[in-house]
C-alpha cells in the first residue's frame, strides 16, 4: 500500500465533499466521517513482501450525490501509476444509507509491501489525518487496523473540541495539545488553547510562466497566527519564543505538501521571507528535525527562534508560534473532480515561484497577523523588561540610604533583618529579595478564568457549547477534552476480528473514548500504550454490528 | 528705607489704604491662620529611614514592598475653605505604588530613587533644583514632568513642605517695585531699578523685606508687565510692587507673593486677560491649585482681588469688536469646569463676570486696550481702577 495513494484518494474525498457542500453555503464546515483501516490479509503465513489491503470508508451528508462509478473511475485515474489493486464492494450499488441519514463508501486497495515500508506508511496517513483533521474539525477521521500484530486505532475530530471558524468552511481546532506536548509547560496552570489572529486575504498573482503551464485563476492567501501556550494566565511569567511553525494547507484546507515529502519550497529556507524576526529582537533558523513519529501535528517549515537581545531566565516558559498560510482559489470548484484534485498538484509545483512573484504581499500579510498574536507577548516582554529594570535601582536608592545613614540602630536594623553582615551582602539580598517577589507574583497568582478573547477575524462556532463552560486551566471556557485516541500496547496480541468492518455512525455514535482515560500523547507513541479491555470490546462490537448490517444491504436496516 | 517719591498725590490710595484697613480688620476676626508645616532637617532624614526600613521589612516577610501616595490630584481628595483656598481633606484615598507591577515599578523605582536624592541634600545642607535632578539622569527620569511629579509626591508623602526637602524650583518670575530684600547668600537686592529682578529661589531665604507699596498687582503676561515697565508705571504709581509669573506661576513666585502678604498684609491685585485661561492663573495665586493642595497654607492668598481685565470692562470701555477673540470648545469647556469649582460660590461679582463672558462668547487680551490708545493701560485703565475701587 503507498501511502501517497491513499492520501490521493482522502483529498480527492474532501474535494468533492467540499464542492457539493459549497454548492449550499461556502461557509460551513464539512461533516462527515472517514475512515481508513489497515489490515495485513494473510496473518499467520508472513510472506515478505506481507499482503496488506487497506480499506478507506466514508460517510458524510453530501456523499448521496457520489456516483460509485464515476467516482472509481476518476480515482483509478489519478492513480494511473499505482502499482496496487484497486476495488469497490459492488460498482453499480448506490450510496447506502445509514439511519443517521448518511451515506456511506468504501474502497479497498491492496497492495504487497514489506512491513518496514507499511510501518512508514502509516505514520505518513496518520500524519496526514491529523494535519486535515486541524482544519476540519467537524469530520473525524478514524485510523486503526492491524500491522505486524499490533492493533492500533485512533481518532483524529473530537466532539466538543474548541474550533474557531477561519473562512470558506476551514476551521481551526484551538485545543493546544495538538500542537505542543503539555510536559513542555511547566507545573503552573496555562490555557489549554491557542487564539488564532486571522489575517487578511491577499491576491496573489501568477506569473504568466505558471499561468502558462495551467494555472489560472486568482489565488489568496490567507495567513493565521498564534501563540502556542497560551499564556493570559501568567501574564507576568517569562516567556520566549523558542520556535515557529508554518502549516501550508491548499485549497479545501488540503494540506499543501505530502507529511515526509522533501520540501518542494524553496522560499521558506529563506528565514526572512515569512517574517521580520528582527522588529521582535529574534533570530530564526531552519529546524529540519521533525520526526513522523511525534503524535503532534507536524509543521511544513519550522523554525529555531533565539533572542538576540539577552539570555533569557532559566525558569521562562516557552512558546511557540504557529502560523497557519491558507491558499485557495478565488473563483471557486472548477467542474471537474479531477480538475480539482489535478489544481492541488499543480499549485503545489508551482507555489514556489508564486510566492517569491508575491513576497511583499504575503509577508505583509503574514506581519500583519503575527503583530497581532505577539502583541500580548510583547507587552509581556516589555513589562518584564520594565520590572527587571526597576530592580536596580531600588536597591541601589536604598543602599544609599543605609549604607550613607549616621543613625547606626537604623543601619543595624536593616541589615539585620535581611541578615547581611555588611553592605554588599545587603546589596545582594535586597536583589534576591525584589527577585523573589516578582518571582512568587508571576508564580502563584494566576488570572481568574477570563472570557474567550474576541478577535475581529475569529468566528465561534455554532453550537460549541463547551465553549461556555469554565474550566480550569483554561483562560478561554472550554477546555479542550482529550482526544479520542488509544493505541494498542505491543504484545498484547488481540487481531481484529472483523477484517472488512466499517465503524461508521449507524446509532448516531461511535464508540466513546472516556476522556482521560487512556494514555497521554506523550504515553502513546506509534504503536505502544495499554488500553482498557472493555473498550476495546466494545469497539470491536460496534464494528461488528456495522459490518453485518452494510452486508445486509439497505433493505435490511434493523431498526433502532 | 526710603524710595524714590514720584508717584500720584496721597489721596490717589484713598480707597485703596481703606481697602487695606478692611484686610486687616477681616484677619483679626477671622479664624486666624492655620499652624504652618515645619520640620526640621532630622525630621526629614527620620522619615525617609522609615520608609525604607519599612521596604526592607516587607522583602524580608517575602512580600512585595509598595508606596502609599496620597491621591493628590482627586477633587474628592479635595475642600474650600475661603479663608485658606482648596487644601486636601484629612483622610483622603491613597494609591499604592507598587514594586511588582509592571505599571508601577518604574515609578516606586523613580520615588525611591529621588527620595535618596533628597537624603543626601537634607544631610549636607545642599540645594538643588528640580532641574539638577533630572539632569542626574535624563534617560532614567525620562522627563521633568517626572520629576516634578515625584517631588510633589514626596511632599505630600512626608507632609512636608518642597523647601524642607532642600529642592528648590527654578523661578521663571519677574519682580519690580518697591521693595528691597536680603537674598539667604547675602545678596542684596533692590526692585526698583528699571529692569526687572528675576524671583529669588530660595524665598524662605530671604530676609530684611522693606516695602512702602500701597499694593501688589500681580501680571499674567510678560509681555503686560513688559509694558508697564516701560511705561514706567512703578514710578507713575508709586510706591507699588508688580510681579509677573509669566502665565501659570511657579512655586517661588506663588511663595513670594504669599510671604509680601504674611510680611506686609499689602493689598494685591491681578491683572489678567480676560479668559478662562486668565481667570484661572487668577484662581491659583488667590485659592491654589489641586496638585499643590497639599500645601495650599504656604501658598494662597485669599485676599487677592479681580482688578482687570473684567469681561464687563469689554462693553463699559467699549472695545472694538475686531479686537475680541471667540471662545474655543476649549475654552468653553475650561470656563464651565472653573464655574462649577466650589470657590465661585463665594464670589458671586466673579460669577458675574464669567457669565457676562459666557453669554458673549468671547474673550478679550489685555492688549485690546492698546487699540483705544497705546498707553491706555497704564495711564488711564490701571490708574481709575485703583484710585476709585473698581476691583471685585
Amino acid at each position: 500500500m503507498e501511502a501517497r495513494a491513499v492520501c490521493e484518494i482522502l483529498k480527492y474525498v474532501i474535494i468533492h465533499w467540499k464542492k457539493e457542500a459549497a454548492e449550499l453555503s461556502r461557509k460551513a464546515l464539512l461533516e462527515g466521517e472517514l475512515l481508513v483501516s489497515i489490515e495485513e490479509s494473510t496473518p499467520k503465513h508472513r510472506a515478505d513482501p506481507s499482503h496488506y489491503v487497506t480499506t478507506i470508508a466514508f460517510a458524510g451528508s453530501a456523499c448521496g450525490d457520489l456516483v460509485p462509478k464515476q467516482f472509481l473511475k476518476g480515482i483509478q485515474s489519478l492513480l494511473s501509476g499505482f502499482s496496487g489493486k484497486l476495488t469497490w464492494p459492488s460498482e453499480e450499488a448506490h450510496c447506502a444509507q445509514d439511519l443517521a441519514g448518511l451515506a456511506s463508501f468504501q474502497i479497498k486497495i491492496e497492495v504487497d509491501e514489506k512491513p518496514p515500508t507499511l510501518m512508514a506508511d502509516c505514520l505518513v496517513i496518520k500524519q496526514f489525518l491529523h494535519r486535515t483533521s486541524i482544519v476540519h474539525p467537524k469530520v473525524r477521521f478514524h485510523f486503526g487496523g492491524e500491522v505486524n500484530g499490533i492493533l492500533f486505532k485512533e481518532t483524529f475530530g473530537v466532539e466538543k473540541e474548541p474550533v474557531v471558524k477561519l473562512l470558506n468552511g476551514i476551521g481551526l481546532l484551538t485545543s493546544q495539545h495538538h500542537y505542543m506536548r503539555p510536559g513542555f509547560l511547566g507545573a503552573q496552570q496555562v490555557c489549554s488553547r491557542i487564539h488564532p489572529v486571522l489575517g487578511h486575504p491577499v491576491l496573489l498573482s501568477i506569473p504568466d510562466e505558471e499561468a502558462n503551464m495551467g494555472l489560472l485563476g486568482q489565488l489568496t492567501l490567507t495567513p493565521a497566527a498564534a501563540l502556542c501556550p497560551c499564556h493570559k494566565l501568567h501574564p507576568d511569567q517569562t516567556s520566549r519564543i523558542s520556535a515557529a511553525f508554518v502549516f501550508l494547507y491548499g485549497p479545501s484546507g488540503l494540506p499543501l505538501i505530502f507529511p515526509n515529502q522533501e520540501h518542494p519550497l524553496t522560499v521558506f529556507k529563506d528565514n526572512s521571507y515569512l517574517f521580520d524576526w528582527k522588529k521582535y529582537h529574534l533570530r530564526a533558523a531552519p529546524n529540519s528535525n521533525i520526526s513522523l513519529e511525534d503524535d503532534l501535528v507536524l509543521p511544513d517549515v519550522s523554525y529555531w527562534i533565539e533572542s538576540h537581545e539577552r539570555s533569557w531566565p532559566q525558569d521562562s516558559d516557552q512558546q511557540i508560534l504557529l502560523l497557519f498560510l491558507m491558499v485557495d482559489f478565488q473563483g471557486g470548484f472548477p467542474a471537474q473532480l479531477t480538475e480539482a484534485w489535478g489544481l492541488q498538484s499543480l499549485l503545489l509545483t508551482h507555489l514556489n515561484s508564486i510566492l517569491l512573484e508575491n513576497q511583499s504581499l504575503v509577508q505583509g500579510a503574514v506581519q500583519t497577523a503575527v503583530d497581532q498574536a505577539l502583541e500580548q507577548h510583547h507587552r509581556r516582554v516589555k513589562a518584564q523588561q520594565k520590572l527587571q529594570a526597576s530592580i536596580p535601582v531600588a536597591v541601589s536608592s536604598i543602599l544609599s540610604v543605609v549604607a550613607g545613614s549616621t543613625r547606626s540602630s537604623f543601619r543595624a536594623l536593616c541589615l539585620q533583618t535581611l541578615q547581611a553582615v555588611d553592605t554588599q551582602e545587603f546589596r545582594r539580598r535586597l536583589h534576591e529579595a525584589f527577585q523573589m517577589t516578582l518571582h512568587q507574583r508571576s508564580m502563584c497568582d494566576p488570572k481568574k478564568q477570563l472570557p474567550e478573547p474576541s478577535s475581529s477575524a475569529e468566528e465561534r462556532e455554532e453550537g460549541d457549547e463547551s465553549l461556555d463552560e469554565a474550566l480550569a486551566g483554561s483562560c478561554c471556557p472550554g477546555e479542550a477534552p482529550r482526544p479520542k485516541r488509544s493505541c494498542q500496547g505491543e504484545g498484547v496480541g488481540r487481531k481484529a476480528q472483523a477484517a472488512s468492518w466499517l465503524p461508521l455512525l449507524s446509532l448516531g455514535e461511535a464508540p466513546q473514548r472516556s476522556i482521560g482515560t487512556g494514555p497521554t500523547c506523550s504515553q502513546a507513541r506509534g504503536w505502544g500504550g495499554p488500553e482498557t479491555r472493555g473498550e476495546d470490546t466494545l469497539w470491536l462490537q460496534e464494528v461488528s454490528n456495522l459490518s453485518e448490517w452494510l452486508r445486509a444491504g439497505p433493505g435490511s436496516r434493523p431498526v433502532p | 528705607m526710603a524710595f524714590a517719591l514720584m508717584g500720584p498725590e496721597a489721596s490717589f490710595f484713598r480707597v485703596l489704604d481703606q481697602h487695606r484697613v478692611s484686610l486687616i480688620q477681616s484677619l483679626k476676626e477671622g479664624p486666624g491662620e492655620a499652624p504652618r508645616k515645619e520640620a526640621s532637617s532630622s525630621e526629614v532624614l527620620v522619615s525617609i529611614e522609615n520608609i525604607i526600613q519599612d521596604i526592607v521589612t516587607s522583602l524580608a516577610r517575602n512580600e512585595a514592598p509598595f508606596l502609599t501616595l496620597d491621591n493628590r490630584s482627586n477633587w474628592e481628595n479635595i475642600k474650600f475653605e475661603d479663608s485658606v483656598g482648596l487644601q486636601m481633606i484629612p483622610h483622603c484615598s491613597t494609591k499604592k505604588i507598587k514594586s511588582d507591577s509592571a505599571q508601577s515599578a518604574q515609578r516606586f523605582a523613580l520615588i525611591l530613587k529621588i527620595l535618596s536624592m533628597i537624603y543626601k541634600l537634607v544631610q549636607s545642607n545642599t540645594y538643588a533644583t528640580k532641574r539638577d535632578i533630572y539632569y542626574t539622569d535624563i534617560q532614567l527620569f525620562g522627563n521633568q514632568s517626572v520629576v516634578d511629579n515625584i517631588i510633589n509626591d514626596i511632599s505630600c508623602m512626608l507632609k512636608v513642605p518642597r523647601r524642607y526637602l532642600h529642592i528648590l524650583s527654578t523661578s521663571k518670575g519677574l519682580i519690580a517695585g518697591n521693595l528691597s530684600y536680603i537674598e539667604e547668600d547675602g545678596t542684596k537686592v533692590n526692585c526698583t531699578c528699571s529692569t526687572a529682578v528675576a524671583v529669588p529661589s530660595n524665598i524662605q531665604g530671604i530676609r530684611n523685606l522693606a516695602t512702602d507699596a500701597k499694593f501688589l498687582l500681580i501680571v499674567e503676561k510678560d509681555a503686560t508687565f513688559q509694558r508697564l515697565l516701560d511705561d514706567n508705571f512703578c514710578n507713575k504709581l508709586s510706591p507699588c510692587i508688580i510681579i509677573t509669573g509669566k502665565g501659570v506661576p511657579d512655586l517661588n513666585t506663588r511663595l513670594l507673593v504669599k510671604k509680601l502678604w504674611d510680611t506686609f498684609h499689602l493689598p494685591i491685585f491681578t491683572l489678567v486677560d480676560a479668559d478662562p485661561h486668565g481667570i484661572e492663573i487668577m484662581c491659583i495665586y488667590k485659592y491654589g491649585s489641586l496638585a499643590m493642595s497639599f500645601e495650599a497654607h504656604n501658598l494662597t492668598v485669599p485676599t487677592i482681588r479681580w482688578l482687570g481685565l473684567l469681561p464687563s470692562d469689554i462693553e463699559r470701555l467699549n472695545i472694538p469688536k475686531d479686537t475680541l477673540i471667540p471662545l474655543t470648545k476649549r475654552d468653553q469647556m475650561k470656563l464651565d469646569s472653573i464655574l462649577k469649582r466650589p470657590y465661585v460660590t463665594c464670589q458671586p461679582f466673579w460669577k458675574k463676570e464669567m457669565e457676562i463672558m459666557a453669554e458673549l462668547k468671547m474673550k478679550a487680551e489685555i492688549q485690546a486696550l492698546t487699540f483705544i490708545s497705546s498707553d491706555y493701560l497704564s495711564r488711564v485703565y490701571l490708574p481709575n481702577k485703583l484710585q476709585f475701587g473698581g476691583w471685585i
